[in-house]
Parts: C-alpha cells; sequence; structure tokens
C-alpha cells in the first residue's frame, strides 16, 4: 500500500506537522502493526505524479467517461435519488483536478503528455466503479471537500455532509462574545473523518482543546491523519470509544458537546441512495428503531459532561427527532438544560438541537 | 437570447457559470450571464422602483431553483441609483448607500442577503451523498443576484458567491457624484497609477485589479465616469490623470470595461479598446 511516507508527500503538510506525522505512524506501526486496511490510504490528490499518459489518450479516458456518465442519464434519480449525468459530468472535472498535475505538461515522442498522480488503467477502474458499482466519489478520490477544509476520507469512514458544515459556524457563534467557551475543552463524540473537530479547532481561542471520540478504527486513523494535515495535533485529541466513554475523567468540565451521530431509523437503511447504503459504515448511519437511540444516548450524558453555561449542539434527522430531542431535554433532563433551539439546515430542514447546560 | 431560455438549470452544468458576473472574458451578447442581461436601455429611475418591488415580493423564494421569469423581472432593475446619503430606491435600503454595501463585512452583507441552495428533495443529511452544493445570493436591497457552482464545497461557494456580489454591487450600484465639488475618495485613489497628479504619497503602492480591494475604487470610478456620461477625458482630469492613463486602467478589468463600455454605448460613443 502507497503510504503517507513517500517524500512527495510531506511537500503538502505543514512543515511543522511533517516531523510529528512521520513519527506517530511510524512509531504507532512499529509498535503494534495494525491490519493494513485501517492505515490511512493516501488520497488522489496527494499522491506524487508519477505516472504520465499522452494527451490524447487522456482525452479519449475523458470521452469515455463522458459518454459513461451520459448513459445513466436520470436512471439513478428515479431508483434512489442517486446522480443524475449532469452531477456526474462535474465529478469527472474533480476527479481530473485531482488526478492531473497542474502545469505538467511536457513532450514525449514529440507528442504531448501530462502527469498524473494515477496510472490511466486505474483512471478507467475509478471511474467505472463510481458508475457500475456506485462507489461514492469522495471514496473514489479519497476526500471531501468541506468548509474550507480538504479531509481525507476511505471506506469505513462517514463522508462529512455539507449539513454539518453548519454546526462549525453554530459553534462560531457562540465562543464569538464568550472567552470561557472560545478557550475551553470541546468534545465531537463520533468523529468520523474528524470534520467538526477540525473545524472547531481551527476557531477556538488558543487555550481551546478539542477531544474527539471514536469507536471505529478506521475512522480514528483517518481523523488522526487529517488532524496531522492541518497541524493541529496540539490542539485536537483523538481518543477511541464509544460516545462519552473515553471521556469519563472529563465530567462537568466541557466547555461545549457536539456530535453527528447516527440517526436513521433501521428501517430506511435499505431504501438508501446506493452510495450512501451500499458503501458507507453502517454504523454511522443507523440509529435504531426511531433513529434515536444515540442522539438519546448522548443527551443523557451532556448533563453530567458540561460544565454549567456549557453548549452543545447536535444534527438530527430532521424536525420530527429535533421535537422529540427539546421534549427530552425539556422534560426528562431534569431541567438542566436551558436556551434550546431548533435550527434549519441550508435546505430549511430542522436539523439541529441546540442549548445551554444551567 | 438561447441563454435565457435555457436559464438556471442549464447555467448549471456550463463551465461559463464561472464568470457571472465578475470576469465576462469574452464580450458580446452571448457570453453575457443570463441573470443579467443588460443590453436593454437603462429604465428610468421611476421606472426601476416600481419594478424592483415587484421583484422584492416575488423574490420570497427560498428553496426552489428561481423561475426564469423572476430573473428577466429582476433584470429591468439593472441600474440602481443611489445618493451619498442612501438609495433613492425602496425603503430596505435607506439607511445603507451603495459605498455602504461594499463598505459592510461579509456577515453584514450576508444578512441582507437570501441564499438559495440546490433543495435536496428527501430528507438531507446522512440520507444523501450527491454534491450540489451550488450556492445562489439574492441581495435583497438592490435586488442583484450571484451565484458559484463550481467550488466543491458549500462554504467555499458561498465565498465565491459573496465576492461576486460584491463586483456587482460595485457595477451596478451608482452614488451621484457632485461635479462642482468633486474630490476623489481615497478608495479611489488608492487604484490609480501613481503618476496621477492628485495621488499624494499616502495612497500607498496602486491597488490592482486582482485585489479585493480594488472593488471599491472601481465604484467610486464608475460614479465618477457616469457623471461625466461616459467621457473618459473628462474623468481623467477630475483624476488627474491622460486620457490614457484612465483607459489604460480601465481595461485592466474585464468587468470594468464592459461596465464603461455599455454606458459609452448608450451615450453613441465608440467603445474602449
Amino acid at each position: 500500500m502507497k503510504l503517507s511516507f513517500s517524500p512527495k508527500l510531506s511537500t503538502f503538510l505543514k512543515p511543522s506537522s511533517v516531523t510529528n506525522l512521520h513519527r506517530s505512524f511510524c512509531s504507532s506501526s512499529i509498535s503494534s502493526p495494525p491490519p493494513t486496511s485501517l492505515k490511512p490510504q493516501t488520497p488522489l490528490f496527494l499522491k506524487p505524479p508519477i505516472h504520465s499518459a499522452a494527451s490524447s489518450d487522456l482525452q479519449k479516458w475523458h470521452d469515455w467517461a463522458k459518454s459513461l456518465a451520459s448513459s445513466v442519464g436520470s436512471t439513478f434519480v428515479d431508483l434512489d435519488n442517486g446522480p443524475d449525468s449532469t452531477l456526474l459530468c462535474r465529478e469527472i472535472k474533480w476527479l481530473m483536478e485531482d488526478a492531473i498535475e497542474e502545469e505538467s505538461e511536457g513532450m514525449e515522442n514529440n507528442q504531448r503528455s501530462i502527469r498524473l498522480r494515477v496510472a490511466l488503467e486505474e483512471l478507467y477502474m475509478l471511474w467505472k466503479q463510481r458508475v457500475e458499482e456506485r462507489r461514492p466519489f469522495q471514496y473514489v478520490v479519497g476526500c471531501e471537500h468541506w468548509r474550507d477544509l480538504v479531509l481525507c476520507v476511505q471506506e469505513g469512514v462517514l463522508i462529512p455532509r455539507p449539513e454539518t458544515e453548519l454546526i462549525v459556524d453554530l459553534v462560531g457563534d457562540v465562543v464569538l462574545g464568550n472567552e470561557g467557551l472560545r478557550e475551553g475543552l470541546w468534545a465531537d463524540l463520533g468523529t468520523g473523518s474528524g470534520a467538526i473537530a477540525i473545524g472547531i479547532g481551527r476557531i477556538l481561542g488558543t487555550g481551546g482543546r478539542v477531544i474527539a471520540t471514536d469507536l471505529s478504527p478506521a475512522a480514528f486513523e483517518v481523523a488522526g491523519f487529517n488532524v496531522q494535515r492541518y497541524g493541529l495535533q496540539d490542539v485536537v485529541e483523538l481518543r477511541q470509544g464509544s460516545w462519552l466513554e473515553p471521556l469519563k475523567d472529563m465530567e462537568g468540565k466541557l466547555a461545549g458537546l457536539v456530535s453527528n451521530p447516527p440517526y436513521i431509523p433501521s428501517d430506511d437503511i435499505s431504501g438508501l441512495q446506493a452510495e450512501v447504503g451500499r458503501h458507507e459504515p453502517k454504523v454511522a448511519l443507523d440509529g435504531g428503531i426511531n433513529g434515536m437511540d444515540d442522539l438519546l444516548h448522548i443527551c443523557k450524558g451532556a448533563a453530567s459532561m458540561l460544565k454549567p453555561g456549557g453548549f452543545f449542539a447536535f444534527e438530527t434527522n430532521g424536525e420530527k427527532q429535533c421535537k422529540h430531542l427539546v421534549e427530552y431535554m425539556e422534560n426528562d433532563a431534569g431541567g438542566s438544560f436551558c436556551n434550546l433551539k431548533i435550527v434549519p439546515d441550508f435546505a430549511g430542514i430542522n436539523r439541529f438541537v441546540t442549548g445551554f447546560h444551567k | 437570447m438561447a441563454l435565457a431560455q435555457s436559464g438556471w438549470k442549464l447555467s448549471y452544468s456550463n463551465s461559463w457559470v464561472r464568470v457571472v458576473g465578475v470576469s465576462r472574458r469574452s464580450s458580446g451578447a452571448a457570453a453575457k450571464p443570463a441573470i443579467f442581461q443588460a443590453s436593454c436601455p437603462p429604465p428610468s429611475p421611476a421606472i426601476a422602483v416600481k419594478i424592483r418591488r415587484k421583484c422584492l415580493s416575488n423574490w420570497r423564494w427560498t428553496q426552489q431553483p428561481p423561475q426564469l421569469l423572476e430573473d428577466k423581472k429582476s433584470d429591468a432593475s439593472f441600474f440602481i441609483r443611489c445618493s451619498k446619503y442612501g438609495s433613492s430606491i425602496g425603503a430596505a435600503s435607506n439607511t445603507n448607500s451603495g459605498k455602504g454595501y461594499l463598505a459592510s463585512t461579509d456577515q453584514e452583507l450576508m444578512s441582507q442577503c437570501q441564499m438559495d441552495t440546490f433543495k435536496a428533495s428527501g430528507p438531507g443529511g446522512q440520507h444523501r451523498n450527491k454534491r450540489e452544493s451550488a450556492v445562489r445570493l439574492k441581495h435583497l436591497p438592490t435586488g442583484l443576484a450571484a451565484q458559484a457552482v463550481e467550488d466543491r464545497s458549500q462554504h467555499m461557494n458561498r465565498a465565491s458567491a459573496l465576492a461576486r456580489l460584491r463586483a456587482l454591487i460595485a457595477l451596478k450600484v451608482r452614488n451621484t457624484v457632485d461635479l462642482d465639488a468633486y474630490s476623489p475618495p481615497q478608495e479611489l485613489l488608492q487604484i490609480l497609477p501613481q503618476k496621477s497628479t492628485i495621488r499624494g504619497s499616502d495612497c500607498g503602492p496602486q491597488i490592482g485589479p486582482n485585489n479585493p480591494k480594488f472593488i471599491l475604487g472601481m465604484q467610486a470610478l464608475l460614479d465618477l465616469i457616469f457623471a461625466v456620461e461616459g467621457s473618459v477625458s473628462e474623468a481623467a482630469k477630475f483624476l488627474g490623470l491622460s486620457t490614457g492613463a484612465l483607459s489604460r486602467l480601465i481595461l485592466s478589468n474585464d468587468s470594468l470595461r464592459l461596465a464603461v463600455n455599455e454606458l459609452r454605448f448608450s451615450k453613441g460613443m465608440k467603445p474602449l479598446k
């Protein structure tokens, strides 16, 4: 497997993080080598451009990829609300952005050649996987653009959703005029790729810290890779374990608690868009019979974890879960929360519940 | 115009959407973005008021992709005239002149906008994996709209759309200029070449068209050029520049050039080349 030690990769990393990254991955692989599938894979855009192709051959690939995308038409939309040809064509553009080294044109045997980060044959295979197996585009290229971040993702790790970007804005709003929160200790439960934790880690004050937990070994590794890539290893601490379990020493100390736990009702899993249902980790999607198993579990623990005045924000499946959660926090949580709010996402769906510990 | 018929849906898939309102690379009608078919003569201010009000009430969509019909109506409010002390149109902008919009922070400007995204059908969130992160911003006080689809995240598209909106405000929102007592504002002096005779040494180095601050100066320059009805030589006198030097400044930015030439065309003058 191509791992992160190639000298090329280090040029993409911030200088400060390079040595640390090298050390931490090296030492972990020496002491107890994890199964290879758990190691973070290098995303396409970080691979060294050691391949090349004649521009005419690349053009042929492009034509082929487009015709494959066009053949889809609205089939996937009708089937499971999947992507249509237009979207797939835009993905081809992004795939090329990631695969081609910019300004890399050269001449070889009197033909224009282009430097690639992946062999042309593999590019054929990747696009075939995308269309025929409905493999999510983000797994194909190994990254997702989220807020102003580019986060590495791979099979076994939930692809961060655009809706979730708003959680970072919500936190940004509350820390703006509140030093206690800005310089405090935060927790992101079920961090996955580390998206929320990294987003928050970048807006907290110099004293602010984030602890990110995840049960999944794959997520733990990938989140670690992303944290290192953004040079946040002193700000974001990863702990492996289920929800609040790794935070037992933090009771009553948290300034903030955020989470995007699995919230899809079990019965809905089988009907999901193929990219999601067939390829993304079920453990990050399935929230039990009414989808609220994990949300309620986290809420139950929130009161004991947050310090007075602490803030929380949770993502939900929509209006119904939001209402249910607010009701629970008002009635069953013994009046320990205040300023409870339901916040809609960019599409107008009531998506988040926020509030403060009294 | 063909683009008008194809509208929003089609433009969504075309790469030229990238240039909406900012740097239209080619000239001529075909290159104009669908949302600003501005080649029609500017309506009189009175008409603009009327149409704009109609637009505002019609623009209360948030979830639906905008209808082309509404786009067409909003085109008519192409010229928006403001005084230094507030817009002469609409109650919403009483406290905010055209210059004020550009001086606002991103957050303030955003609060004056209605954001339209391509709403997913269905429950969204974890259910969904579609990279439709297009953002369209409608600036309610002026009726101007900008969009971005080419970035790979919602966040970046919003930032791009906002930057485009700023450029559009600079291009389309006019402040009245009192020529008898004219002295160029600081932001205009900063975009002038060093050889301008009225440019003090305190202006610092010339701000070029790629600097985000260029937009503020561009708005003030257009205010002046509109006040002298498109005459570059007249405007140059006010700025302590030769006609040639001001022409070069105008030609350094595609959207500025197009805006000036559109005005000159409407006055029967030859375009700058």
